[in-house]
């Protein structure tokens, strides 16, 4: 008798005797369709309980082999749901191996299993909350949005800010401080605009367009110390395709890097870093605070035309953060425009080893670029490697790094090819990647299918931000504005 | 109350059966009236249904005031009294920015008083529970509750007065957790009949009124000298009507009513009928879109489009301003096949204040099953299919879903997904013309698009693209036969042609063997003659010719 076929009747026998009145009688060739895709992923340790569901028809079971032996979960409508205790034991007994699930189903009257499939139990834990922002992925409107909270330890999830509460106006832009929840900073557009500056239980709103720069200020990254924020100032414009499948288009037809100083309310600049020689965005402090990274091409004159002919490349600039001065070159890290390839949001490691960065055709604005993959560049070596296992054939998108450098979450629109959703992967130490997963909801397949809503701006927390949704919308209907003013 | 304003609030909500969404409904400030409400308003999509049911639950209000306020079950003397709230709710259902719970808010509110009225002891404690669950059931009208408790136990004397003014004090303090909470934007919305707005819209007097006149008529049904009240309230109900009346004409006025009723037909793809109400109603570029939509679909707009009153290229399409939402953009975009400029603005639309357009979650259904994104069909299909009216459609849909055999037999969808083969510019990017022109070359089939772009160029007066165009068109897809109007369009051309130097001459001879009749050509010798001794007029009997319209007919 073949090894195999000794394993699958030794796994018969096992859920012959685990299940009790199953009588698993035979196999299924390949692993069972799950949703998500949750075969082969490695998860933190603290991660909610992962339910998926078996999207075929059949009555079906799940047997969960692990160091602490097997436990037997039956589906409900296809869904198996792991108990919230059940999961955390599960989970604290396997730190750092694998767990075996094998889903067998039942077909002509008997009990049939399919091929087991692992998932990896990191030692690394993630932070545990993940903020992000719910829109409609419509072109234009935005009646409906918010900015959101979710422990990534259970399913809660609870408002930051929600345009409810301040007349439908646009917020976005929500970034934190090393990942800080008391220090975070929101935009809010149209009515009760503003930029507002979150510091423990102080709210602060800011007039951020000033007579210098091209527009109020946009794409944030704070500076480690939390005494500085780099923003962009974009002339950003949006233009939807008839026929191409990536639907919709946003470029810049200028922009520029700034450095806000979050205590004299200035915003000051390198000339390199505001030129018209170049479009400058997506700008990042390097976690040291001594560089700052942005996205740059040359000129593009012919918008919107001439869309595709923009290639934007990665630099960096030397900062010093005593001074507020700037080094007195660039440093070119990736170059988009020799490679007929675009680069967007450049995130480096906490640890400084790696930077991740979003590749595709041309354009900044990957989000809506299909071939948008994530990419790695080992800041040790300048080596630069594909996320491969991580990508998909649809957006792979924005994304940010947790605390320990060891999770990237990132948004993809490869669930439907529309609504964006966050997906998780593990970045080990050689910055290889592992197959990412889905967000785990408490029944996944419905709660995705439901919801109408995108998954924008996926960021890591250490902990939720304890200001209230009322105070934010108070503050933003009722705040007076301070002016942002330029100049050192 | 306009059956079409009402029939439109169907069209800003979709009520789902869903557990899901029958908990987050339930689960804010006021859940239960905003829950019963939009169950009612789904039967909305029905125009006499909505008056009716409506007629019925202001008639329910009355009752229910009614039996609070008598002594007895035969005190009538107070029943034209408890009619005066509803003709002020009535008028301000009229303004659709108001949400249909205020009316279900106020019934929950006195159905609470009834229960309250016939709870013998302990009248404070229980109208004290009472306000806090209809805070939680219905809103800030729970503050209307509190205060006719207050009347009510006021008759007990004053102590006890003092003692129940605690309940509108709940009212006011649950009013104020609730904005706490963030369950109200502002303290206003958390404690007025603002509640049943959305933040940026302030509710009219009028709406106040259906407020206070609740505990203020309950306050005068008590009155001692009980001969008055029956006069009182008829001279105050008669009152009431009249300047209810003159209210919901004043916010039928500054609202689109006639949008409404062209919007009620258009989603209902009722076009003979909007064609009638296109008639009925004074002629703007509002109106013409919706009639040449209406046309269009009736494979009759090329040969109507010079017959009635269209000047420009705007009555076939409006473009409002850059900012707005407006569906009939989506629909005549639709109907241009348009699809990614239609879907541009369906998407925006597909999210009301009240949850989802149904008209709009259709309309972005269809296009991804002609886009063959059948994932995402599936997700506005799953979600239609949880609805009462919309389920059959949804579900007759779904065997599109990933059966590109399906598709391809569906004249519908089939002739959509042609239309998408369009090159990859931007939609909306230059001008409605140019696009749907890009439509016909991807799909010369399209017989609206056809109609569509032929018109456009007609009402554009620009007779050498449509020289051009039949050149390129005749014979070729849908263009088997020319348009009267673009016959004529076509021989003026000819003449023009060549009479001016540049112009590439085209000859009579090309017209009629491009589908050119030679009735036309003698017509026009005619209307050159009578235009010689017209000095200038107009001449008369050939109003309804491409070429009046051409040459006489200010834009």
């Amino acid at each position: 008798m073949r090894t195999s076929s000794i394993c699958i009747l030794m796994l018969c026998g096992l859920l012959s005797s685990c299940a009790g009145k199953l009588d698993v009688s035979g196999t299924l060739p390949g692993q069972p369709e799950i949703y998500p895709d949750y075969r082969g992923v490695t998860v933190p340790q603290n991660i909610a309980p992962m339910n998926f569901s078996y999207m075929g028809e059949d009555p079906a079971v799940l047997l969960v082999d692990g160091r602490g032996g097997e436990m037997l979960f039956r589906a409900r409508h296809g869904l198996f749901r792991f108990g919230s205790r059940k999961w955390r034991h599960l989970m604290e007994e396997n730190v750092g191996c694998d767990i075996s699930l094998t889903v067998a189903v039942r077909q002509d009257g008997s009990w049939r299993a399919c091929d087991s499939f692992n998932m990896t139990v990191s030692a690394d834990k993630v932070d545990p909350y993940l903020s992000y922002r719910l829109i409609p992925p419509g072109y234009q409107g935005w009646k409906r949005m918010g900015i959101y909270q979710r422990n990534l330890e259970n399913y809660r999830q609870r408002i930051i800010a929600d345009n409810s509460l301040s007349g439908e106006n646009c917020v976005n832009c929500h970034t934190y401080c090393n990942r800080n929840p008391d220090r975070m900073l929101f935009h809010a557009r149209a009515e009760f605009g503003g930029t507002f500056f979150i510091d423990g239980k102080e709210i602060e709103k800011l007039n951020t367009k000033t007579d210098s720069t091209i527009s109020a200020l946009v794409y944030p990254y704070w500076h480690p110390s939390g005494k500085y924020v780099a923003f962009s100032v974009n002339a950003t414009r949006q233009s939807f395709f008839n026929h191409d499948p990536n639907r919709i288009e946003v470029f810049d037809t200028a922009s520029d890097v700034v450095v806000y100083d979050v205590e004299s309310h200035n915003v000051f600049w390198s000339p390199l870093t505001r030129s018209s020689q170049m479009f400058q965005t997506f700008p990042t402090f390097s976690p040291d605070g001594k560089w700052l990274y942005f996205c740059g091409c040359s000129p593009v004159g012919n918008m919107p035309d001439g869309y595709a002919e923009a290639h934007y490349g990665i630099y960096r600039i030397a900062f010093n953060p005593e001074d507020k001065t700037f080094g007195d070159s660039l440093e070119c890290l990736y170059d988009g425009e020799a490679e007929g390839k675009s680069a967007s949001f450049p995130r480096i490691s906490p640890d400084g080893r790696y930077l991740a960065f979003t590749k595709h055709g041309y354009g900044n604005f990957s989000i809506w670029h299909k071939d948008a993959d994530l990419w790695v560049i080992d800041l040790s070596d300048g080596a630069l490697h594909s996320l491969t296992t991580a990508n998909s054939d649809d957006v792979d998108s924005y994304h940010s790094w947790s605390g320990n450098s060891r999770w990237l979450v990132f948004s993809s629109r490869r669930d439907d090819g529309l609504y964006t959703r966050p997906y998780i992967t593990h970045i080990d130490e050689n910055g290889n990647e592992s197959k990412p997963f889905m967000l785990p909801q408490r029944n996944p397949r419905r709660f995705y299918k439901d919801l109408m809503v995108s998954y924008n701006l996926p960021e890591f927390m250490e902990g939720p931000v304890r200001v209230s949704p009322h105070r934010i919308s108070t503050v933003m209907r009722k705040g007076k504005a301070t002016d942002v003013t330029p100049g050192q | 109350m306009n059956p079409f304003a009402l029939a439109y609030r169907e069209q800003q909500q979709l009520f789902l059966y869903d557990k899901g969404y029958l908990a987050a409904t339930l689960l804010k400030a006021g859940g239960l009236s905003t829950l019963i409400s939009r169950f009612i308003v789904q039967f909305f999509w029905n125009p006499v249904i909505a008056l009716v049911v409506t007629a019925l639950l202001l008639a329910l209000s009355s009752y229910m005031l009614w039996a609070f306020a008598r002594t007895s079950r035969r005190d009538w003397r107070s029943l034209a009294l408890c009619l005066v709230p509803a003709c002020f709710v009535g008028a301000s259902l009229s303004d659709n920015s108001l949400h249909f719970d205020f009316l279900i808010s106020l019934i929950l509110i006195e159905a609470g008083l009834v229960i309250y009225k016939n709870i013998p002891s302990r009248k404070i404690f229980y109208g004290i529970l009472i306000t806090v669950v209809l805070y939680a059931a219905a809103g800030p009208a729970s503050l209307i509750f509190a205060l006719c408790a207050l009347i009510y136990v006021s008759g007990d004397g004053f102590p006890s007065f003092v003692r129940a003014l605690t309940i509108p004090a709940v009212a006011v303090v649950s009013g104020l957790v609730s904005y706490m909470l963030g369950g109200s934007p502002t303290l206003g919305h958390a404690l007025t009949p603002a509640f049943h707005y959305n933040l940026d819209t302030a509710a009219p007097l009028s709406h106040w009124t259906a407020w206070v006149s609740i505990p203020a008529v309950y306050a005068l049904s008590r009155l001692k000298n009980r001969k008055i009240i029956l006069p009182a309230g008829i001279v105050l109900f008669a009152v009431s009507l009249i300047s209810a009346n003159a209210i919901s004409r004043k916010i039928e006025r500054k609202s689109n009513i006639t949008g409404f009723e062209y919007e009620y037909y258009t989603v209902n793809e009722r076009w003979d009928d909007l064609v009638q109400s296109c008639r009925r109603h004074v002629w703007s570029p509002g109106t013409a879109n919706y009639m040449n939509l209406a046309l269009a679909y009736k494979g009759k707009l090329t040969e109507n489009i010079i017959r009635l009153d269209n000047r420009g290229v705007s009555s076939l399409l409006l473009i409002p301003e850059a900012s707005s939402v407006d569906v009939r953009v989506a629909h005549i975009m639709f109907a241009m096949g348009n699809f990614a400029a239609a879907q541009n603005v369906a998407f925006n639309a597909m999210f009301c204040s009240e949850g989802y357009s149904p008209s709009m979650l259709k309309m972005n259904a269809q296009i991804e099953l002609m886009r063959g994104d059948y994932d995402v069909a599936d997700k506005y299909l799953s979600l239609l299919s949880k609805s009462l009216h919309y389920k059959k459609w949804a579900q007759a849909q779904r065997r599109f879903l990933w059966d590109e055999k399906a598709v391809a037999e569906d004249a519908f969808l089939s002739c959509g997904r042609k239309d998408f083969n369009l090159s990859d510019g931007f939609a909306m990017h230059v001008n409605p013309i140019d696009e749907v022109m890009l439509v016909v070359e991807a799909n010369p089939y399209d017989k609206r698009a056809m109609d569509y772009t032929l018109s456009f160029l007609l009402l554009s007066k620009d007779i050498a693209k449509i020289h051009a165009f039949v050149d390129k068109y005749w014979g070729v897809g849908a263009l088997e036969t020319l348009p009267p109007a673009v016959q004529e369009a076509l021989v003026f051309y000819s003449e023009y042609s060549r009479n001016f130097e540049g112009v590439e001459p085209v000859s009579i001879e090309w017209c009629l063997s491009h589908g050119v009749s030679p009735s036309i050509v003698q017509k026009f010798n005619a209307f050159q003659t009578a235009s010689l001794k017209s000095n200038g007029a107009a001449p008369s009997g050939y109003r309804d010719t491409y070429w009046n319209y051409l040459l006489y007919k200010q834009l």
